[in-house]
């Protein structure tokens, strides 16, 4: 379960104060596939950030599974990051020198697995994504898609309670778009992990089981699919 | 996929770049190894010159005499040197007598090119017991060697040079006795040494001293004994012989070559400036380098920071890449130094031609050779790989203070 109480983040650039969050409050419930969607500046990826432990929200509350976020520090952050928390980002950033394979391995060596366990648990994954012969190939040998799915992979294979995607489809065609969305749609479902992911794209809204919209830093509507 | 892995696949991702970087490194250590390995050989050289043609490794002289060596004084000698002489071979401590003096040459034309004088430095050695202590006869090119109750001189080569002087040829020495009277010698040039200590080439004169002492009127004194190999069983004898004549004092290598002693700590202090610019530079491009990396992987940074890589972990990545190139231009700057250092050793570099013109101090005639040094190489290589280490970690940390994972990512 997250819960955000009256989020507020206020950028500071010389004497101007520019507020991307003016007061959000929202209950995520374990396992739902959520999208936020809303125009250029509306706070989506403020919002995600914030919700990913790698910004601070200027005031409110944000908690994570019960557990208080504002207060942590740097370190706790950190150790809340690597073990609950997976990203997806838009330009993907996988390491370019490593094998697809080692892209996703890195997620459980951080946890500090090691050997035969992480093989297993990389291969299972990469059958889970679709990627069996493309394991040992570098991210310059991949296709935009496939390297999508190798960091929807790399994301998932610790087995964290949320995923965060900001804007996962918009560096993909719209079929390879759709395929990354069936994919994070199917992995929730096995998985039963919590996915938000940030968008302006119409057709990830539609896939979205929930959306959440917002405008100016504030959410305008929060409607939920039956 | 652990932290070194890692940070040796990036640093074969960017194989240029670590080439270039490691590339500056090796400059500098070429540049530590080669200088280093000919100001120690410099070094050691002149030590021995210094020790094997002009003052040995110790000298007695009269406790009086020290403080006006530099006049060449005639009036503080060691008076009736003989029963110490014996006292010291008993002992079995090679030892010879020497009067050192300063004078003025003086040559007419025919069969010089021109009429003309020159100051110089007679020593007037005993041809039995000086080749104990001084390697002078081994330099003889031209000629014979001084021998006992001879008025032959031997001349330094560069002097006989500048003289015109030629074996065979008559030489008047103008000088005075002990006394202080004016005292005019005619001998006749009888050899010719190239020896590599320049200071014997440029202004020696070395005459029998059983001649000197007549001349002189020394009535058998002399300024000096020269000493040579004072083993610690020596020091011990010698310093019994010389609590028995408190008119005498034991002059060390470090007290006699003083001056030149401090002159080689101050050039090796200015070389040493010298080679810190060298490393300065190159730890700018190591820095530079390093800061244009992180820069280019902030994003990839920013990443692992979001998948809850410790910022230690991160600055540890891109240390042990910065310690990789360290270590790759530590090993290619030893095997090119060590290279280049075998010429050194072996031919060395001739500065003849400048050390024949001007005293640089060096008691080296002609080349400079290099010399190993085991610790120099130890010393380079750690050296390389620590500069490295230090230039990375300022970018790595300003990075990681200034910007926020978030700023990382953005930056993608």
């Amino acid at each position: 379960m997250i819960q955000l109480r009256n989020l507020k983040k206020d950028y500071v650039s010389g004497k101007t104060t520019v507020a991307a969050l003016r007061g959000v409050s929202l209950q995520i419930k374990q396992g739902e596939f959520l999208s936020v969607a809303g125009p250029s500046g509306s706070g989506k990826t403020t919002l995600l950030n914030i919700i990913g432990c790698i910004d601070k929200p200027t005031s409110g509350a944000l908690s994570i599974n019960g557990q208080e976020v504002a207060g942590l520090n740097k370190k706790q952050s950190a150790e809340l990051r690597r073990h609950a928390i997976g990203f997806v980002f838009q330009s993907f950033n996988l390491i370019p020198v490593l094998t697809a394979y080692e892209n996703v391995a890195i997620s459980l060596t951080l946890l500090g697995h090691k050997g035969s366990d992480v093989k297993k648990q990389v291969s299972q994954m990469f059958a889970e994504v679709g990627l069996v012969n493309e394991m040992h190939r570098r991210p310059a040998e991949l296709s935009g898609g496939q390297q999508q799915r190798v960091a929807i992979a790399r994301a998932l294979i610790k087995k964290p309670t949320l995923v965060l995607a900001d804007e996962p489809t918009a560096n993909l065609d719209s079929t390879n778009g759709e395929a990354i969305l069936q994919l994070m749609a199917a992995l929730n479902k096995s998985h039963d992990t919590t996915f938000i992911f940030s968008t302006h794209d119409k057709m990830v809204m539609d896939f979205a089981q929930r959306l959440v919209m917002m405008h100016d830093g504030s959410i305008s509507s929060d409607t939920t699919k039956k | 996929m652990n932290i070194l892995s890692l940070a040796a696949k990036n640093l074969f991702r960017y194989r240029k770049r670590t080439i270039i970087t490691a590339s500056a490194l090796t400059f500098g250590l070429v540049a530590y190894i080669y200088m280093d390995s000919l100001l120690q050989g410099a070094e050691i050289e002149s030590e021995r010159n210094y020790r094997q043609y002009e003052i040995g490794d110790g000298r007695l002289a009269h406790r009086d005499y020290w403080e006006e060596h530099e006049k060449l004084p005639l009036d503080v000698p060691i008076e009736d040197p003989a029963p110490l002489l014996e006292q010291l071979e008993a002992a079995g401590i090679r030892a010879t007598p020497r009067t050192h003096f300063n004078a003025e040459l003086i040559v007419y034309q025919d069969p010089f090119p021109e009429d003309g004088a020159l100051y110089a430095q007679i020593f007037g050695i005993d041809p039995r017991s000086n080749n104990q202590v001084f390697a002078l006869e081994e330099s003889l090119v031209e000629g014979r060697f001084v021998q006992a109750g001879d008025d032959g001189v031997v001349l330094g080569g560069w002097l006989a040079e500048d003289l015109g002087a030629q074996v065979g040829y008559p030489l008047t020495i103008s000088t005075r006795t002990r006394l202080g009277y004016r005292q005019t010698i005619d001998t006749e040039v009888v050899g010719i040494l190239n020896c590599p200590n320049p200071y014997i080439n440029r202004s020696a004169v070395l005459m029998a001293l059983d001649r000197v002492d007549e001349y002189l009127q020394m009535e058998g004194a002399v300024t000096e004994i020269s000493l040579v190999s004072l083993s610690e069983a020596d020091e011990v004898a010698l310093g019994r012989l010389v609590e028995n004549r408190s008119d005498l004092v034991y002059l060390n290598f470090a007290i006699l070559a003083e001056d030149y002693l401090a002159l080689a700590e101050a050039k090796s202090g200015g070389s040493g400036i010298m080679l810190l610019i060298l490393f300065v530079i190159a730890a700018v491009g190591i820095s530079n380098t390093m800061l244009m990396t992180i820069l280019e992987r902030t994003p990839e940074i920013g990443m692992l920071r979001a998948f809850g890589m410790s910022d230690r972990r991160i600055a540890l990545l891109v240390i042990s890449e910065a310690a990789g190139i360290g270590f790759l231009g530590a090993v290619a700057g030893i095997t090119l130094g060590a290279l280049l250092n075998i010429q050194l050793v072996s031919s060395g570099i001739d500065y003849s031609t400048w050390l024949r013109e001007s005293d640089f101090g060096y008691r080296i005639a002609t080349r400079f050779r290099g010399t190993w040094s085991i610790q120099t190489f130890i010393n380079a290589f750690f050296t390389a790989i620590f500069l490295a280490i230090v230039t990375a970690i300022f970018p790595v940390r300003r990075m990681l203070k200034k910007l926020s994972i978030t700023d990382c990512l953005r930056s993608s």
